[in-house]
């Protein structure tokens, strides 16, 4: 079998069979030394020139490589990595990667319910592990990511995926972590599509009605124990109570943050802010309350004329000088390959770049609670990391050409670059 | 002043005086006026029944203080009217026997005001609401009228006009006499009529019939698609002024009924109603275009572009709805209101003073006002801040008149004119004036009865029960206070009048119950008010109050008096990051950055560049400060930084006003973007930020042949018009795929033309056989020998500039995705004999690079986009650099305002994805873009002699820590990272002044309003019909 997989991926590369994802890697588990790449863990630490050692799966060690003479038969493989740049699996959060493959095509949306509470919706379930997207997302970086549906005033629950699997059980990392929710905004707005004031103010009104009646019911069905009659609604709502799932919230303007962290606290469940453009201005009631953040994008203008041109460059940094647990991620599916490089924006107004990277990689599995298991590279955590040749949060040299999920190599070609190739050769470049 | 008690009640009087000989011929000359005026009298074809009514009478006004008109004030003077003619008008005049004489002492009589933008007594404009429903692609007006819906010229106002009895009383309570009522409803919007605001038949309101013809840009109720934008009603406006043109010459034409009537409306006086300052100078435009004179109605914010308005040499008509004081008491309500807001709302009263003051002719009218009761108070608030009484006066009289040529009638008063006038009790622009009555047409209406006996004073008060007290009535002569005083005691009086009849309610002690007394005026001889009533316990009494002393006016309190408010300076533009003044053109000399040439020269390391009167001037290494004896000279240490070319994005939607596609027709050549540039986009600044400093903005995607770009430098402060590239050669947007076929635009969008790429290509080869054509028809009658015999052709724009693209005078940038139909679009342009200059986007351009590179046609494309649609599914970040490899001209534009401020970033993509040189990459954003736009010679690279557009940053320019330290556009520092730093803290600080001013008017009593959040809608998103990428 092993064989026939190795086979088959030899003809799709050298046939060029084209709009075929990769195969995803194989079972077997490589003893594998990654040697002389300077090593960014991920929680600020940096190792100059590392020795990192991969075994069932998971990092056996992350070392100093200046010393150390690796014993030849312990290891599969030895990669020399000497000059390259080493780091753990980009993790993205609140993506519809997998749930939405071409955005105008309504047939291929899979991310937004009808109705307007749908805690009991999971994501992992519309996860298309076959989505020609992904592969062109891992190849900058991105291993892991948070699905998470849109829509209504609760969206549906969160999962967390590994990005190369065989099929969404495959793929499950954590399931059904998360509820999200859009928050009503009690600001009133002038804009074409907004309506009359009245309008909003009602709108407002009704949706704060509904998600107040509907979170004390969900917490008076929790208190019910057995409940005589089931209600999926209030079933999927148990956990966030008992705190094993985590509400997150978009919401952006500072007003309405205040009021989406004092229903949160009014319904004793764990709340993480996403979006959070004004965040920036509320960071002492973020850390009264230690509430994380996840910024959505910073490349993003400004909210407000008024604001600072770089606001949104600049709010990372505000946040960490604040205290403030936050990640970075970037909004949509296909846009999320840019992840990198939306951190390496805020290292370029005030963040360092070992803090950039913390942003994506040990902070977001801190917001998802997977980072004992993932988010750095930390000995027994899982060889789920990325070798970049030059700094990879920077486009200008950002060349990944290794990476691994969970132990295995996995392939890194993608629809797009076939279909370079493919070219480069028509046009004899090849 | 009023009078003083008993003064003032119509009397008639027989005047009996020995004459000078002096007086006797003003007498004659009385007569004449007299007889002559008699003549004039309008004759009535309308039948009476009953007994006739005719008063052959003269009305007097005498001892009051007449503005004869703006500069003239007649002292104690004298009015005589009869009918609806002024008669006479001076200083001791003689009283004409059989005249009802008013004396007016202490009053003042002013001519009526005069509102020339008014809807005043037409039917009210209901709008549809826009709901879910297919497109109108023709006009649902019956007749042999105009094509489209909004072109109303044959309306006429007079013919639908109604007194409305309740809105003439406000409006004579205002002062207001006249208007020029119009109906605002449409882009031309037919003729507008002079009427008088008074009661009875409208025969005789009837001032002036088609006064004036009124246009604007906003197509009002019309259902019909076409225009869809503020830049399609310009086309439309333009392409009507030729059709009229054409139509007048014309031997074979079909009867249109509305050129007919926008043809004969030429002759009035043309007012264009506008929504901002800028739709000021864009109307103004198009008048010069096509020799023709707009009065504007303004939007009451010219003063932020005053010297522009000026240079027009434009009458205005201005509002004065100033922008309501919002409660900016929470911190996080005001954060969302804008600095642009705030300023406005400071510096709107202003608007007057600065007309003023710049000379520029102009009248206010009460349009716009929510509550017409502000509008005095608001002219007031004018005159508080700067404007003179006497152009306020001037602007509500005289200026109206003559807009509407009319100033021999009406505006001021001078005998043959009409008796148009009212008097008040004091200055009209004094806070308690009160317009006592108005004569409109020689009638009068007293909408309110005051009785204008004073009664001010101090009474001895006979009451058998309250012995010793007096009545003190202070206050205000027509709204006094009245008081019960006893030695120091002071007892409040609740009064009520009636006529004649006052109603007294009081309470000498608390709890001691409440005297309710009647009592009547009795004016005759000493004032003496009398009558009987009740105590509080029920007894019938009878009391009376004798004038004993009379009313001394004391001085106001002093806190009351309203300071003359001190406002923040104008900034260009008038928002946050505005310049306070417009920056000047620097000599600069950055020394010892690495150099990003664009030039054979590559990358220079330790350079420097000498920029001066706008231009490179100087590279190289060791440049002597001293030696370019250059004043003023301003020294960079470029050391660690880089410097490169400015920015060039080739697709932009930024600094757009009114939308960006016209995208209702499904071609739309005739559209310019040029003419809705919007100078106050603060994308502009933060472009400016991200080192851009070129941007060409694109009609949107929405049809196959979109409208004609602009390329603009980005000049932040400056004006529409002196942002524009100057000498650019024109382009225009078409557009491929699934946006023209309307694909995305929901089920409702289904018969327009093209619906299929097929429909696509046939729609272009119609278009140019069309156009070619027309070019034909136009050539053959530009060359024919005998002129009279051939008739010159309709001048079409739209076929003019498909026209321009097939004499290679215009050049196409086109929106393309799928290799098929930009195959299509290079056989359809070779087949007419041109090239596509640039496919925009062109996300499958990878795939024809060969046959575009045979074509000639440059490529602009997005780095890494796709995913969203269908037709993006191949396309791949690796395009730039297979197109670039190829050897076509490849550039990476944004489409959209948040990536145009990274586009050195995205140009680093192209190192990323295919391995691009550095060098080369940044040309995709700099050099390739300037020479798909043929602006290479200008901009692009760092050459002498070159545009100073170049951006110094601190870090390789195409690395993700990169940020400009500076941007030149033509050598003027228009961003600096340092200086930024200053302007947020100047934004702030003209914040909280404003908002402590705003606060301020909340406790002195200004109603105020909820703050809401205006939203930046940016051009790309929203609305599908401006779907762009």
């Amino acid at each position: 079998m092993k064989k026939n997989i190795l086979f088959a991926f030899t003809i799709c590369c050298s046939l060029q069979i084209f709009a075929q994802n990769p195969i995803p890697a194989g079972k077997e588990l490589k003893r594998v030394l990654l040697f002389g790449g300077m090593a960014h863990l991920g929680n600020g630490k940096v190792i100059e020139t590392s020795a990192i050692s991969l075994k069932d799966g998971k990092i056996v060690f992350v070392m100093d490589s200046r010393g150390f003479k690796p014993a030849r038969d312990a290891y599969d493989t030895i990669i020399d990595l000497a000059g390259k740049h080493i780091y753990p699996g980009f993790i993205a959060m609140g993506t519809q990667i997998g749930l939405n493959e071409i955005e105008l095509v309504r047939a291929t949306n899979d991310f937004n319910e009808t109705g307007q509470l749908n805690p009991s919706a999971r994501a992992i379930i519309a996860y298309n592990t076959d989505s020609k997207v992904t592969p062109t997302v891992r190849t900058n970086g991105i291993l892991t990511a948070q699905i998470a549906p849109l829509g209504g005033l609760l969206s549906g629950t969160s999962s967390v995926v590994s990005l190369d699997a065989w099929n969404w059980e495959d793929a499950a990392y954590k399931t059904d972590e998360g509820i999200w929710m859009n928050w009503p905004s009690m600001r009133i707005v002038r804009a074409s599509w907004a309506g009359t004031e009245e309008e909003q103010q009602i709108r407002f009104e009704k949706s704060m009605k509904m998600l107040t009646q509907f979170f004390s019911d969900a917490k008076a069905y929790n208190d019910l124990g057995m409940p005589a009659i089931h209600n999926q609604h209030f079933e999927s709502m148990k956990a966030l109570f008992n705190g094993t799932k985590k509400l997150y919230v978009r919401v952006n303007l500072a007003r309405d943050i205040i009021a989406a962290i004092n229903f949160c606290k009014l319904n004793k469940v764990q709340m993480v802010l996403v979006g959070g453009e004004d965040s920036w201005r509320v960071t002492d009631i973020l850390k009264a309350n230690s509430i994380s953040v996840i910024i959505m994008r910073t490349q993003a203008l400004p909210l407000r004329d008024d604001d600072d041109v770089y606001a949104s460059y600049k709010l990372p940094s505000v946040l960490k000088n604040a205290g403030i647990d936050f990640a970075i991620t970037d909004d949509g599916y296909w846009k999320i390959r840019n992840l990198p490089f939306e951190a390496g924006m805020a290292s370029g107004y005030g963040l360092s770049k070992e803090e950039a990277l913390t942003a994506i990689t040990l902070s977001p599995a801190k917001i998802l609670g997977i980072d004992k298991t993932t988010g750095s590279l930390e000995s027994g955590k899982d060889a789920t990391l990325i070798v970049s040749t030059g700094d990879a949060l920077d486009m200008r040299t950002n060349q990944i050409e290794l990476a691994y999920i969970l132990g295995k190599e996995i392939d890194l070609h993608n629809i797009q670059q076939q279909l370079y190739h493919k070219y480069m050769k028509k046009y004899g470049f090849e | 002043m009023l009078l003083d008690a008993n003064a003032l009640r119509p009397k008639t009087i027989t005047f009996v005086a020995s004459l000078d000989p002096r007086m006797k011929k003003i007498l004659t000359l009385l007569f004449t006026v007299f007889i002559t005026a008699h003549h004039l009298q309008a004759q009535s074809t309308i039948p009476r029944y009953g007994l006739s009514d005719e008063r052959d009478i003269y009305y007097v006004f005498t001892h009051a203080d007449i503005w004869q008109d703006p500069k003239t004030l007649l002292k104690n003077a004298t009015l005589v009217i009869k009918n609806d003619k002024i008669i006479s008008i001076g200083i001791n005049l003689v009283i004409p026997k059989g005249a009802v004489v008013y004396d007016l002492k202490g009053k003042m009589i002013y001519p009526s005001f005069i509102d020339a933008f008014s809807t005043y007594g037409l039917p009210e404009i209901r709008k549809e609401r826009p709901g879910n429903r297919s497109p109108q692609y023709d006009t649902r007006t019956n007749g042999a009228y105009s094509w489209n819906q909004a072109l109303k010229p044959e309306f006429d106002a007079s013919r639908n006009f109604n007194a409305d009895a309740k809105k003439a009383v406000e409006l004579r309570k205002l002062g207001f006499g006249l208007t020029l009522s119009l109906q605002d409803d449409g882009i031309a919007r037919g003729t507008a009529v002079v009427v008088a605001l008074g009661e009875g038949k409208e025969n005789e309101l009837l001032v002036k019939d088609k006064a004036a013809a009124i246009y604007s840009f906003n197509k009002g109720t019309s259902t019909q698609d076409y225009p869809a934008s503020l830049m399609g009603s310009i086309a439309l406006l333009r392409q009507t002024y030729c059709d009229a043109k054409w139509y007048q010459q014309s031997k074979n034409k079909n009867i249109d009924i509305s050129l007919e009537s926008w043809i004969s409306n030429q002759e009035l006086t043309q007012i264009f109603d506008v929504n901002d300052v800028w739709s000021g100078l864009r109307a103004d435009k198009i008048a010069k275009e096509f020799n023709v004179n707009y009065v504007i109605k303004g939007s009451g914010d010219e003063y932020k572009r005053i010297d522009e308005i000026k240079k027009t040499g434009d009458a205005y008509i201005i509002p004065v709805n100033y922008p309501k004081t919002l409660d900016v008491s929470n911190p996080y309500d005001a954060i969302d209101i804008s600095l642009a807001e705030l300023k406005q709302w400071e510096e709107a009263p202003s608007n007057g003073s600065v007309l003023e003051k710049a000379g520029i002719k102009f009248a206010f009218t009460t349009y716009g006002l929510k509550d017409k009761k502000d509008f005095l108070k608001n002219i007031q608030k004018a005159i508080l801040y700067g404007l003179s009484k006497e152009a306020a006066l001037s602007a509500l009289t005289q200026t109206p008149a003559s807009i509407l040529k009319i100033s021999d009638r009406v505006g001021s008063l001078k005998p043959g004119m009409l008796a148009c006038f009212f008097i008040s009790n004091k200055d009209v622009f004094d806070k308690e004036n009160i317009i006592l009555e108005q004569w409109i047409l020689g009638k009068r209406y007293a909408d309110k009865e005051y009785d204008l006996t004073d009664v001010r004073g101090r009474y001895k008060l006979s009451l058998d029960t309250l012995k010793g007290w007096d009545i003190n009535i202070s206050g205000e002569a027509l709204t006094p206070e009245w008081q019960l005083m006893h030695d120091s005691t002071k007892v409040k009086v609740n009064f009520d009048r009636d006529g004649q009849q006052f109603t007294l309610r009081f309470e000498v002690k608390k709890g001691a119950g409440n005297y309710r007394l009647n009592g009547v005026l009795d004016a005759n001889d000493k004032l003496t008010i009398a009558g009987d009533g009740q105590t509080p316990d029920g007894r019938w009494i009878q009391w009376k109050a004798i004038y004993a002393t009379v009313f001394t006016e004391t001085k106001k309190d002093s806190l009351k008096k309203d300071t003359i408010p001190v406002i923040g300076k104008v900034w260009y533009p008038d928002m946050a990051y505005g310049n306070t003044e417009l920056p000047q053109v620097k000599s600069v000399l950055i020394k010892n950055s690495t150099v990003w040439t664009n030039e054979k020269e590559g990358i220079l390391t330790n350079t420097d560049v000498l920029i001066s009167k706008g231009k490179i001037q100087q590279i190289g290494k060791n440049i002597d400060a001293n030696t370019s004896k250059i004043a003023g000279l301003e020294i960079i240490d470029g050391t660690g930084m880089h410097l490169t070319a400015g920015i060039i994005d080739e697709h932009s939607h930024i600094a757009i006003a009114g939308d960006v596609n016209e995208g209702t027709a499904a071609i739309t050549s005739e559209v310019r973007i040029g003419d809705v540039i919007d100078p106050e986009d603060v994308n502009i600044y933060r472009q400016l930020a991200g080192g851009v400093t070129t941007s060409h903005l694109l009609h949107g995607s929405a049809n196959p042949i979109g409208g004609q770009t602009a390329l603009i430098k980005l000049r932040w402060g400056k004006s529409a018009e002196a942002m524009k590239f100057e000498g650019a050669d024109p382009f225009i947007k078409f557009a491929l795929g699934e946006n023209v076929k309307q694909s995305n635009w929901g089920d409702n969008f289904s018969v327009r033309y093209p619906q299929t790429r097929m429909g696509v290509e046939q729609t272009y080869i119609d278009a140019f056989t069309r156009a070619r054509e027309y070019d034909q028809s136009i050539q053959k009658s530009l060359a024919a020998k005998d002129k009279s015999t051939t008739e010159t052709p309709r001048r079409n724009l739209q076929m003019e500039a498909l026209a321009e693209i097939l004499n290679k005078k215009r050049f196409i940038t086109c929106h393309s995705y799928q290799q098929g139909e930009i195959n299509m679009l290079m056989h359809v342009a070779d087949t007419f004999g041109f090239k596509v200059n640039t496919f925009t986007h062109i996300l499958e351009g990878y795939k024809v690079a060969d046959k575009m590179k045979a074509h000639g046609a440059g490529g602009s494309t997005f780095s890494d986009w796709w995913g969203y649609k269908y037709e993006v599914m191949e396309a791949i970040p690796y395009n730039g650099a297979i197109m670039n490899r190829m050897g076509i001209i490849t550039a990476f534009n944004s489409d959209d305002a948040e990536m145009a401020r990274r586009l050195n970033q995205e140009a680093a993509k192209a190192v990323k994805y295919g391995g691009v040189s550095e060098e080369e990459a940044l040309k995709f954003v700099t050099l390739n873009p300037a020479k798909l736009l043929h602006i290479d010679k200008r901009v692009g690279s760092i050459a002498v002699g070159k545009d100073a557009d170049i951006v110094i940053w601190n870090d390789n320019p195409l690395s993700v820590y990169a940020h400009p330290i500076k941007t030149f556009v033509d050598g003027i520092c228009y961003y600096d990272f340092t200086n930024d730093q200053q302007k947020r803290l100047q934004n702030e600080s003209e914040r909280q002044r404003i908002i402590k001013a705003m606060i301020s008017a909340k406790e002195y009593g200004a109603p105020v309003d909820k703050p809401s959040m205006k939203i930046h809608e940016l051009q790309h998103c929203n609305n599908r019909e401006e779907s762009p990428y």
